[in-house]
């Protein structure tokens, strides 16, 4: 054997490498122990988190073993298509010959067969070869399947078998794999992974691209019209929302206000509710009206900048209390106008015609802080992710025909005994779940013998 | 919270059902036994109760949601799978002998989850999607599968040494026969795989509608790959190359260790997405 082997030329060496299941099993616990390291030292953090962990020499070495982005290294990568080379050269080995034997099943029973077949009984009929033929093949097909008949002249034979799908099952769930490794491919290839901030009312056309300096120029642009937050009761949160529009040409082409869970497609680009947060400070807004109550319009004040009133002077939001003296929220005002000394006074948000005492020819109304929100999105396009679902349906049907079906054979031959007799013998195999099979011929051994009684 | 009580007689059901188990497997008792049987319908009757009557109170409280969303209720949930794939288990091979070295898995979880906030809380953002339905139960029941076969991995080591210096007394020599075991072992492992591959793609799918990527190696996508990997290794062993017996089930308990790390150990040493260990 041992010189056999040495024998061999290289090209035959290599492809028995590639074909044995023994290489399969050991990449799949070298891939499983491997993965484990990356779990425990954090990925794709910034150096200086690492320094802070490892002293200089453990994160050099680290670095070079590129742990901190193992799944992406050259030597995890290799251990994939290693995996890879490996699933597909067993099933170009082994599917062949699985093909041969299911288009060509043994549908005689011969005695080197009989031999191998653990499940067989065998007894004597008094009577003719056909009418026995007949019998059988009619009680085959009601407590098993409907047989093939084999009329050797001197000897018949019936086969039988269901549930043939199972031998295909490996192949079905090896394909898979495959096919999700090229939705990963074509995933990684063509699509890209980017994150944006954008402030409320604000548009973007272009995302940065995470894991690098570049950007990805969408296409069309992307406005944020409005956040907003929902609590429960207690504050926890319930709901982050994002009214966004898609503006292509400049119209608006789609509107959708997207949650987590829910995101907005369009042309391939998928965009998903990731995070939020408060752009710039709080502004707050009074509402301006003249003395006859015209209303005028509202001014935001950002804190402590001067905005200007035509016709009026500057207006300068410059302190804020939440509860003063007792009277609620309030908003401290500076006013300046051309040749007078500054005037300041307090706006409570709670009453709004308190400013009319002043007496001025504008009268300024607190209608509370408000703060610009922005909101942070992921934002992808995966063209191969159809395929990766198609691999995993395929991976999903692979399993359970491989696990759950079991191809199971039944044969009966008949011959002419010695004695004048018809003799039979019933045999079966089934490729899995042997224990459930051998239940299953007994009954299938009682259907049988019962047949002409 | 009634729910919470209801949890707590299972507690001490399933700890009654393993001390029975225990005690009639040294007195080589059928009746005990048998005892033991109904009392694991009956936890699984209490439990199923309290699952629904959880469920229910959450929408009393305007939360309404399934309860698998934090440690408390993941746990309580894989025990109730546990005691169901174990019932489910017994029935087939006609043998309670199992129950000995599976209920106590069911008991310490149990006992576990007690230890945690068992209050209803709201559902954050990123849980309130209809995957999290099929994902937690796929894997879940992947993960009871595991247990099992584990379980019946000890009894086979056990059993096996007792075979090898050909002795049969004592309570090792009331187990079912290596064959059996052997069989239960894998038999279990059969169905725990696809409900875990299940519970991998619904889970990735999700991700997909809730972040934009399918896989993002998280530490528990990674480690839930691992317990795949090495049961694929075991599934190849076994039926290709024949691994039977000692190192099938030694495999089979180091692929239960990779699922405790995965389901538990992640949450609480390893940071990452999967936020319930936190709470």
């Amino acid at each position: 054997m041992a010189d056999e082997k040495r024998t061999l030329p290289p090209i035959d060496r290599v492809w028995n490498f590639f074909i044995s299941v023994k290489l399969a099993i050991i990449t799949l616990i070298i891939l499983s122990v491997t993965s484990i390291i990356g779990t425990i030292i954090e990925q794709n953090q910034p150096p200086e988190k690492y320094h802070q962990i490892y002293e200089d020499w453990a994160f050099a070495l680290m670095d070079r073993l590129t742990l901190f982005d193992m799944y992406h290294s050259w030597w995890f990568l290799l251990l994939l298509v290693l995996f890879t080379v490996n699933l597909s050269c067993c099933t170009l080995d082994r599917f062949p010959k699985m093909w041969k034997v299911v288009r060509n099943p043994r549908t005689k029973l011969d005695e080197n067969l009989e031999k191998t077949l653990s499940l067989a009984d065998r007894w004597k009929k008094k009577g003719t070869l056909q009418d026995w033929t007949a019998k059988y093949s009619a009680a085959l097909s009601s407590s098993f399947a409907k047989p093939m008949v084999t009329d050797e002249g001197n000897e018949v034979h019936l086969y039988a078998e269901t549930g043939v799908a199972s031998r295909f099952g490996v192949y079905v769930t090896h394909l898979s794999i495959i096919i999700i490794f090229i939705g990963a491919i074509l995933g990684n290839v063509f699509g890209f992974k980017g994150f944006v901030n954008i402030p409320e009312g604000e548009a973007v056309a272009e995302v940065p691209v995470r894991g690098g300096d570049q950007t990805q120029d969408l296409g069309f642009s992307i406005r944020c019209n409005a956040f907003s937050l929902e609590t429960y009761p207690s504050g926890q949160p319930k709901a982050y929302k994002s009214d966004l529009s898609v503006i292509e040409g400049g119209r608006e082409v789609l509107r959708k206000t997207i949650v987590v869970n829910d995101p907005l497609q369009y042309k391939g680009i998928w965009f998903y509710q990731s995070s939020y947060g408060q752009a710039g400070g709080a502004t707050a807004q009074v509402a301006v009206a003249r003395k006859d109550g015209t209303p005028m319009g509202s001014l935001a004040l950002a804190a402590n900048e001067d905005v200007r009133v035509d016709g009026y002077g500057i207006v300068r939001g410059v302190n804020y209390d939440q509860d003063l003296q007792g009277n609620g929220p309030a908003l401290q005002v500076v006013v300046e106008k051309p040749g007078q000394p500054a005037a300041s006074f307090w706006l409570y948000q709670g009453r709004p015609d308190l400013d009319r005492q002043r007496n001025d020819s504008l009268v300024f109304s607190f209608g509370g802080l408000a703060s610009k929100m922005y909101t942070g999105l992921q934002v992808a396009k995966d063209p191969g992710v159809n395929i990766v679902w198609l691999g995993c349906a395929l991976m999903t049907i692979g399993i359970i025909m491989a696990f759950f079906l079991s191809h199971q054979r039944v044969w009966v031959r008949l011959s002419p005994a010695q004695d004048g007799r018809v003799e039979v013998v019933l045999a079966g195999s089934a490729s899995r779940n042997r224990l459930a099979f051998e239940k299953r011929f007994e009954k299938i051994q009682t259907g049988v013998k019962a047949a002409g009684q | 919270m009634s729910n919470v009580i209801l949890f707590n007689l299972t507690t001490v059901l399933f700890g009654v059902a393993s001390a029975l188990y225990l005690v009639a497997l040294y007195a080589n008792n059928e009746k005990i036994s048998a005892f033991g049987s109904w009392v694991c319908i009956l936890a699984a009757v209490v439990s199923t109760a309290a699952l629904g009557v959880r469920w229910y109170e959450s929408y009393q409280m305007g939360i309404g949601r399934i309860p698998v969303t934090n440690l408390y209720e993941s746990l309580v949930f894989f025990a109730w799978s546990v005691n169901l794939f174990y019932l489910v288990v017994e029935k087939k091979y006609g043998s309670r002998t199992f129950g000995a070295f599976v209920m106590p898995i069911a008991f310490a979880t149990m006992l576990f989850a007690v230890y945690n906030d068992s209050s209803i809380q709201p559902l954050v953002p990123a849980l309130q999607s209809y995957w999290l339905h099929a994902h937690v139960i796929t894997c879940f029941v992947g993960y009871a599968g595991f247990a099992v076969s584990a379980g019946a991995a000890v009894m086979y080591l056990l059993k096996a040494r007792q075979e090898a210096s050909h002795v049969s007394e004592g309570v090792v020599g009331l187990l079912p026969a290596c064959k059996t075991l052997d069989d239960l072992v894998y038999r279990t492992i059969i169905w725990g795989f696809p409900f875990l591959t299940a519970g991998i793609i619904t889970g990735a799918a999700w991700a997909n509608y809730a972040w934009g990527t399918y896989w993002s190696w998280d530490p528990k996508e990674t480690w839930s790959l691992i317990v795949w990997l090495v049961y694929a290794a075991f599934l190849h062993a076994r039926i290709t190359r024949g691994w039977h017996g000692k190192r099938a089930a030694v495999l089979s308990i180091a692929g239960f260790l990779a699922t405790v790390m995965c389901y538990l150990g992640v949450n609480l040493v390893l940071s990452g997405l999967h936020s319930y260990g936190g709470g």
